[in-house]
């Protein structure tokens, strides 16, 4: 019993040191940091435009989506090959789910259907949120930046 | 002789009480012309790079004064734009919501809103000129539909 204790604290002391120390490793961190951080808030956008029934938005959001991808694209461009290829396809993946909902928008009104949707996009976004560490990866649950809020 | 006297003293009592009027009203001039003088304030605010936050979210300013505000739309990647709306207290949802079917475009006489920038694209720059209303706490805000949520602060106006 107490050797399992042990090898679980080594691993979990692994984890600790390795997630940053990979985190270290890709070239542009914080350019990567940022770039997330637009996905999710363009993706929390969407969820914005749906629910507030503007749709003709939401084409708008979908352009926006693309335009955080490339920040996301310019920030691994120095990383080795296969780790961009990974990225990649897994940005396509997900750029092509923000897409179906705007698509969707365009005659869809139906604020579940495409909440449903939206939903998908964001299991696609999540997925390749994976492939970095989870020290760059932003909290979906944080308040947006800024005071964030009604105020007035 | 008799009549160069009196006349010289009865200029003199004239231009005695010509000074006499003209000082005060001289005075009384200067002090209309301070009070006229505004004091100009200027203020600058940006966006938090692409982020949908301002950047100071709080300004303070002195009631009366002249207000040149300045926003910078410090985007890099999205091609969102933005602006700077200063409304009434308690306005800033009821505006918010009223632009947003119109691209967030401010309507030229809607009493509820103070001062506002034009719409500005990421890198550029835009101005506001306005006197600062009376003391409190006045919200701000990114028209841009959807924006507001997360865009907005406070300018403090104090007496």
């Amino acid at each position: 019993m107490n050797g399992i204790w042990k090898t679980l604290a080594s691993v979990g002391l692994i984890l600790t040191i390795a997630a940053p120390a990979f985190a270290q490793q890709l070239k542009a961190t914080e350019d990567v940091r940022t770039a997330l951080k637009l996905l999710v808030q363009v993706s929390n956008d969407f969820k914005r435009q749906i629910s507030n029934k503007n749709f003709a938005r939401i084409p708008h959001e979908y352009m926006e989506y693309t335009e955080a991808a490339d920040a996301l694209r310019a920030a691994v461009k120095d990383e080795p090959a296969d780790f961009k290829a990974k990225v990649e396809t897994r940005l396509k993946a997900a750029v092509a789910a923000y897409q179906k909902v705007s698509d969707m928008s365009g005659k869809e009104t139906d604020v579940d259907k495409l909440m449903a949707e939206h939903a998908k996009a964001v299991t696609a976004m999540n997925s390749l949120f994976d492939l970095f560490p989870a020290a760059l990866r932003p909290d979906p649950n944080l308040p947006p930046p800024g005071r964030g809020g009604r105020r007035g | 002789m008799h009549s160069r006297v009196p006349r010289a003293a009865h200029l003199s009592r004239r231009s005695l009480l010509l000074a006499s009027l003209a000082i005060p009203l001289t005075i009384a001039r200067c002090e209309r012309k301070r009070a006229s003088i505004q004091q100009v304030v200027d203020l600058l605010i940006e966006s938090d790079g692409d982020f949908l936050a301002f950047k100071p979210d709080t300004l303070t300013c002195p009631t009366g004064a002249l207000i040149r505000l300045t926003f910078h739309h410090r985007g890099k990647f999205l091609s969102a734009r933005h602006d700077w709306v200063l409304v009434l207290p308690g306005q800033m949802e009821a505006v918010d919501k009223d632009v947003e079917q119109n691209e967030g475009i401010i309507p030229q006489n809607d009493s509820r809103v103070i001062a506002w920038t034009p719409m500005c694209d990421k890198g550029g720059m835009v101005m506001a000129q306005f006197t600062a209303p009376a003391p409190g706490d006045y919200p701000f805000f990114c028209s841009t539909p959807g924006h507001g949520e997360c865009m907005n602060g406070i300018l403090h106006v104090t007496a």
